[in-house]
């Protein structure tokens, strides 16, 4: 009876032994495994966004003219982007990226440049949104880039804005002649999120696309939009959503590689 | 064959050795705290699978709660406008201090019963719980301060990184963290024990004049004020006047809908007694005014409620009894609660005065 105690143990503790051992190979499998897919998809394209104003670099703390001879000054100039979206034509294969959300400030360098993985053969386009969608609008608080800390949400109205332009101008006749424009807006009529797309034409596949942003066409492309005339847009509704016309005609491509 | 059970006894005893480490790290877990819905009540909208409450989520979001250093100054905690003792309404005030001496532009509502309401603020304009706290936090006429400045202060704090990290398994503060522990708090706080919530369990009954206004109440309240939250989260204009002063639209602000011109949120009757001055501006000072409004006072205007349009009927010993069934809505059990007292005050709630309300002036 004793004996046969002592081998139940025993080939009980031999049945431990071989399933640790099956869990350690099993576990150096899946490393293997993850190591060999990120040396196979390893590519990556990087997005790299040139903040303009007409053809001067644009950056806070200078001052640049619109196209109406309005001068201001630049506090401030940020934007969402999301549902980076890479097609191939030629074999209708998509990447798309709908959880990822970029906020890009021109006040901070880092974040005008964003990486993507790549597993197309080639892009033949490429589409985004400028904004959040409306499902993550109405989620709780978020974090990252979608932190109400970043100044981008709106606490009393439920939403983000989806770009932001602070800046003086001796035309604003507003306190401190400190304009702005907060656009945002998810709800149906009021929406400022805009889809951007473009077509690439190139040989090879490339790693690295430049978009030229130029804030000129913020206040007149669709809409002229006047610092005089619109000094202040703090919600949503028609004039977020003239902005927003605009501001999906601010995008064009740039250098590609 | 012996080495064999030497080497497996080994492994026994390691893999024991590792079982008994990571139930001692589960026993660091925080501890659930079960939310109770009272019978009869529906489900609650607050999605609790995205934040479920403990303990010690609970009791972070009751320090942060009671805690002045959410303002720019340090003097307007959140619990500044929504005091215990009137069931987290500001007692006596039509619109609460902020910052600078400011006033606020609304009247602070109490707060209960959180996990069932799906909109926030007098027009809606909050959508989630947990998005709440940022409004009164950045407000320049209430809190004043950056929820940068607030996470700031709270990462240098002596106490906070470690209940962040007993809350949340780390020591990481930012906002979701911060609001989430504060809906933690929040949600707790139901109100399902006053004289009615007795009388309908078949506790208590009611006195004659109580029994009285509730038929009353059935008969003329109860279509925008229905049990058991007695409000039905709708948005109404209830023929109040524009103050000039305010110019609050109420709910159109935020739908930018001309129909919804000066409508504002039906607010809970419950602990009624306790939130007085009333109305979205707190120009109601006596809940025989509200009633006076109601019967005498309403402002035709294109988008007042046909319920309510041409006066609401309601005769002087109607108004009483309707008193009567309202004071049977407070909820001192709530109000004493020492679960969601100031940390430290559990045993010395204040309480309101047992009889504000000038029950004798008519």
């Amino acid at each position: 009876m004793k004996l046969s105690i002592r081998h139940y143990t025993t080939s009980t503790t031999g049945i431990l032994c071989v399933m640790l051992t099956v869990l350690c190979l099993l576990n150096s499998a899946t490393v293997y495994s993850q190591v060999k897919e990120n040396t196979q998809q390893g590519e990556q394209l990087t997005l790299k966004f040139n903040l303009m104003a007409g053809r001067q670099h644009f950056s806070p703390g200078n001052t640049y003219t619109n196209p109406f001879g309005e001068s201001y000054t630049v506090e401030k100039f940020r934007f969402y982007i999301t549902q980076v979206q890479l097609q191939d034509s030629s074999d209708m294969s998509v990447q798309f990226f709908p959880n990822d959300y970029f906020l890009i400030d021109a006040g901070d360098t880092s974040t005008q440049t964003i990486t993507i993985p790549l597993s197309l053969k080639k892009i033949t386009s490429i589409s985004f949104l400028l904004g959040v969608d409306s499902v993550t609008n109405v989620s709780s608080v978020q974090t990252g880039a979608l932190d109400p800390v970043n100044g981008m949400f709106w606490t009393w109205n439920t939403g983000y804005i989806m770009l932001k332009l602070q800046a003086t101008s001796p035309a604003a006749q507003v306190p401190a002649n400190q304009f702005t424009f907060d656009v945002g807006g998810y709800k149906q009529g009021e929406n400022a999120a805009r889809k951007i797309g473009f077509l690439l034409k190139h040989k090879h596949l490339i790693h690295s696309l430049t978009l030229n942003v130029d804030v000129d066409k913020l206040f007149n492309s669709v809409h002229p939009v006047k610092i005089a005339e619109h000094p202040m847009c703090h919600e949503p509704g028609p004039l977020a959503m003239q902005l927003a016309d605009n501001y999906a005609t601010m995008f064009s491509i740039g250098e590609m590689q | 064959m012996k080495w064999i059970s030497t080497i497996c006894f080994c492994v026994f005893v390691i893999a024991a050795g590792i079982i008994l480490v990571s139930s001692a790290e589960k026993t660091k877990q925080p501890t659930m705290l079960p939310f109770k819905i009272p019978q009869g009540w529906p489900k609650p909208v607050y999605d609790f699978s995205q934040n479920p409450v403990t303990k010690e989520g609970f009791e972070l979001g009751r320090k942060l709660f009671y805690d002045g250093r959410l303002s720019r100054d340090g003097n307007f905690s959140c619990a500044s406008c929504h005091q215990q003792f009137a069931a987290f309404a500001t007692y006596d005030h039509n619109l609460s201090h902020g910052i600078n001496n400011s006033f606020t532009r609304r009247n602070a509502p109490g707060l209960f019963n959180l996990a069932w309401q799906k909109e926030f603020m007098w027009d809606g304009g909050i959508l989630h719980l947990d998005l709440q706290p940022l409004a009164p936090i950045t407000d320049t006429l209430e809190m004043g301060e950056t929820i940068e400045n607030v996470l700031t202060r709270l990462r240098a704090d002596t106490s906070y990184p470690r209940m962040f990290k007993e809350a949340f398994g780390s020591g990481t503060i930012n906002t979701q963290r911060l609001t989430k522990a504060l809906s933690q708090f929040l949600l707790m706080m139901v109100s399902d024990n006053s004289k009615y919530d007795r009388v309908m369990r078949g506790e208590d009954s009611f006195n004659l004049p109580e029994r009285l206004g509730y038929e009353i109440f059935q008969k003329k309240c109860q279509s925008c004020h229905p049990p058991p939250f007695f409000t039905d989260f709708s948005y109404r204009n209830t023929g109040i006047p524009e103050d000039k002063y305010l110019n609050d639209i109420g709910r159109m602000r935020i739908t930018h809908n001309p129909a919804d011109s000066l409508k504002f949120k039906v607010p809970s009757l419950r602990n009624v007694q306790l939130t007085f001055p009333y109305g979205h501006d707190g120009r109601y000072y006596y809940l025989q005014d509200v009633l006076d409004h109601y019967r005498k006072n309403v402002v035709n205007s294109p988008t007042v409620d046909s319920l309510v349009r041409d006066n609401l009927p309601l005769s002087n010993y109607e108004t009483g009894q309707l008193k009567a069934f309202m004071y049977a809505l407070t909820d001192s059990s709530f109000t004493r609660d020492p679960r969601f007292a100031p940390p430290g005050y559990e045993n010395r709630t204040p309480q309101a005065p047992a009889e504000h309300e000038h029950q004798y002036k008519y």
